[in-house]
């Protein structure tokens, strides 16, 4: 066995104790509050076994290992429906950008260390109502205010923000000069006067995004993590970030399996719903789709583990499974003719056809759209021209809103 | 099972491109498809020469004693140029089959001279519009084959075939003689692929096995050159993704590279998807071959093999215009190709069906 499948076989081991504790079917019925305690406890065991913060520095409470034992201990625990969805985006981006853009080492270790436990939990308030694929273009403003800033404006689907301890944000210090140019890079205590959390209730009916308004927020200048007027710059180094992620080839909705046992159960016309040809045209397609993908992702694995960078191929994962799996739920739920009009909304995306398809669109927007996924690919791996763009070299203040 | 190519695998992909760039002719490609019985016969020489034809046979026969994989990237390579006389894939196939079932006087016989390419041969499964049926109608009995096999791939020109037969009411596969059988060329969209209409008249043949176990090897067979003509499918659409990106790169309309539409864009930017996700089932494909779950891999490859070749000749053919249309600019040869390659080695329904048997057990 490779080291790579040694730690595999430890961390599916360690995972398949933790799940009569934490797993699915222990999360059940729960309320949200609920669940984030015991999503809180779940961190905590990680962080005692020694799988938080796998791929981080051991100074800062991580396990000083690689991206490949990070990818490998996540892709084998998205199986068991842990609850680590609350510290999903925290420890995703802000907190790794924090050990590495925080000036206040000190600081920045105890609040590491609070994350990697679950006490704490960091946001990434990024997106506003009037940039969200167009990054740049948002209107937050921090201006000088004595020794520090005073931050007002409005972010919008910050996840989990209201339960966020602290959040990282882009906020425009300059608009005087051409969009990218003006921005600043700032963590802000989400517990300070004048910052104020709204959730909002997505089409699934949960509320995990949220609107955060700022109104006259003070930030000492500590609080600073880019240069002034480069926070661009640290904005595209947090969503670089994503590159290592692990991957699922179901777009985070169910296996096929569960499709085929679906069908398995179903008939047509009086026959088997898996002679019908429609159905296995269907099967046959996302398997394949499927296979091309955990291809494409062995292989990154293989490069990672030979110390190459991954192929550009993997920015495909997220923009071919999310569709199919769109797709594949409406059939799912088709399938079942108006035996299919049954909604729980409490079900879990990865076992329940209706959940997967109500919640699909969210992971096409999610994370950079579909269409911005398709521009990145065309520009940054095949070469096209970018898109024309009437705001380019234009002073922010003097683009038509 | 993926793999990342190890150096020798590269190096055979990068000089089996250099090869076939340097030789290749559009124009000389052309003209094969307006005439009947001709096969691109430099490229054939190309392929003797540089030992294609010997790749994945044993030493012990001629061969290099290289794998699925070394011979699935000089496909690939095939594919992008589209060139090929038909003979590599089907040659393969062919002596694989006599390799796992034929006897040593046979395989000592016939091996070397497959190796050489002095020797032709090519695969008749097929009959009407079934790539595998379950019981075919041509007959095999007492040393000589009856019968027809439609639309056989390289069967103007190849020396013996791979036949599926009907033998005392058991399938089986034989190996036939062809100087002694009819062929009827086909009139096709791609002619140089030397299609014809074999008859079987007391055809003289050999059997090389019967019964279950002849089924699962001309499944595996079909397999096996479905995964090849995929890295060929790959190629093809690889090929045609760059030419598209390269001509939205430098036509301009309305003040602008026509790549800088995003309709335009986009396209090309799927067809990426497309075919790196043909790529990623060919290379795991490849890697399996002997593994229980070979069947399946191969069929993954050749579906979306297939998908990313139709939809990138028909894209590329659309983001070029009028010019994409005409004789002159060859992108036709590419359309042509990628239906041929789409039904040699079975149709998508096949495919399909095989590959859901496979998953769930269940039979169309
Ligand atoms: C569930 C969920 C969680 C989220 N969590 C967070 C979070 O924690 N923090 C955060 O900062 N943000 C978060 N977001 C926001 C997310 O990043 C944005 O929604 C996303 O970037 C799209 O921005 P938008 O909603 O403003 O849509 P828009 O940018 O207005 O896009 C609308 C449509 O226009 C298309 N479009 C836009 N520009 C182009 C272009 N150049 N070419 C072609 N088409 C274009 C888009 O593809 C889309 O289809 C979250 C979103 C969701 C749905």
């Amino acid at each position: 066995m490779s080291d790579v499948d040694t730690y595999r076989a430890k961390a599916r081991a360690w995972l398949q104790s933790m799940a009569p504790i934490y797993g699915r079917d222990a999360r059940r019925g729960l309320s949200e509050v609920e669940d984030l305690a015991l999503a809180r406890r779940y961190q905590r065991a990680k962080f005692d076994a020694g799988y938080a913060g796998i791929n981080w520095p051991t100074a800062v409470g991580g396990q000083g290992l690689s991206h490949l034992e990070k990818v490998t201990f996540d892709t084998e625990e998205m199986s068991f429906g842990m609850p680590s969805v609350y510290f999903g985006i925290s420890l995703g981006m802000p907190v790794p950008i924090l050990i590495r853009f925080c000036e206040d080492k000190a600081w920045m270790r105890e609040r590491v260390i609070a994350a990697l436990k679950g006490e704490e939990i960091w946001c990434q308030l990024f997106s506003e109502p009037a940039g969200g694929s167009d990054l740049a273009g948002l209107r937050t403003r921090a201006e000088q205010d004595g020794n520090g800033w005073k931050l007002n404006g409005q972010k919008v689907w910050t996840s989990w923000a209201q339960y966020s301890d602290y959040g990282v944000i882009v906020a425009r210090t300059d608009p005087t000069v051409p969009k990218h140019k003006g921005l600043t890079y700032f963590w802000v205590d989400m517990r300070a006067p004048g910052v104020t959390v709204r959730p909002i209730k997505l089409a699934g009916g949960d509320s995990h995004v949220n609107e955060v308004f700022f109104d006259d927020v003070k930030l000492t200048d500590a609080q600073r993590m880019s240069p002034v007027g480069g926070g661009f710059a640290v904005a595209m180094a947090t969503l670089m970030i994503e590159r290592y992620v692990a991957t699922d080839s179901a777009g985070f909705g169910p296996p096929l399996d569960l499709f085929v046992d679906l069908a398995r159960t179903c008939s047509l016309y009086g026959r088997p719903a898996l002679e019908d040809a429609r159905i296995r045209s269907t099967i046959a397609r996302n398997y394949a789709m499927r296979a091309g993908l955990e291809s494409i992702t062995t292989r990154a694995m293989k490069m990672m583990q030979a110390g190459m960078e991954p192929g550009a191929e993997g920015s495909l994962n997220k923009l071919v499974a999310v569709r199919s799996r769109q797709k594949l739920s409406e059939m799912a739920i088709d399938l079942q003719g108006n035996l299919g009009l049954h909604f729980d909304p409490h079900a879990f995306v990865k076992e329940d056809w209706t959940a997967s398809w109500i919640n699909a669109p969210t992971g096409r927007i999610a994370g950079g759209a579909d269409e911005m996924l398709l521009n990145t690919i065309a520009e940054k791996i095949l070469g096209l021209p970018q898109d024309y763009r009437p705001d380019k070299g234009v002073p922010f203040n003097q683009i038509p809103a | 099972m993926s793999i990342l190519y190890d150096d020798g695998q590269q190096a055979i992909a990068t000089e089996s491109r250099r090869v076939l760039d340097a030789r290749m002719d559009k124009d000389r490609l052309l003209k094969l498809l307006e005439q009947q019985g001709a096969w691109d016969d430099i490229f054939w020489k190309t392929a003797v020469e540089q030992g294609w034809t010997a790749l994945a046979l044993p030493e012990a026969y001629g061969g290099l004693g290289l794998g699925l994989v070394e011979l699935g990237l000089v496909a690939q390579a095939c594919g992008a140029a589209t060139a090929g006389a038909p003979f590599l894939t089907v040659g393969d196939g062919a002596a694989q089959a006599v390799l796992a079932a034929g006897g040593d006087d046979l395989k000592a016989s016939l091996l070397p001279a497959l190796a050489s390419g002095e020797k032709l041969a090519t695969v008749a499964f097929a009959e009407g519009n079934a790539p595998l049926p379950s019981l075919p109608e041509a007959r095999f009995a007492n040393g000589v084959l009856t019968g027809g096999k439609p639309g056989v791939v390289a069967g103007l020109r190849a020396d013996v075939a791979l036949v599926w037969a009907n033998h005392a009411g058991q399938p089986a596969l034989v190996l036939a003689d062809l100087t002694a059988a009819k062929r009827t060329a086909i009139d096709s969209f791609d002619n140089s692929r030397l299609y014809a209409d074999l008859g079987f008249d007391q055809v003289p043949a050999t059997l090389l096995v019967d019964g279950a176990p002849a089924l699962s090897l001309a499944q595996t067979i079909l397999a096996r050159m479905a995964v090849v003509t995929a890295h060929e499918q790959t190629g093809g659409a690889e090929a045609l993704l760059f030419i598209a990106r390269d001509y939205a790169n430098t036509r301009k309309a309305f003040g602008q590279p026509i790549g800088g539409f995003q309709s335009v864009k986009h396209r090309i930017a799927e067809l990426y998807g497309l075919v790196e996700l043909a790529r990623a089932n060919c290379i795991h494909a490849a890697a399996s071959d002997g593994s229980p779950d070979f069947l399946k891999a191969a069929a993954a490859a050749r579906l979306s093999a297939t998908e990313a070749y139709d939809t990138t000749a028909r894209d590329t053919v659309q983001i070029h215009g009028g010019i994409g249309v005409t004789w002159e600019a060859g992108l036709h040869l590419h359309m042509r190709r990628a239906r041929s390659l789409a039904i040699e080695q079975g149709n998508m329904f096949f495919w399909e069906d095989l590959l859901v048997s496979e998953l769930t057990g269940v039979a169309a």
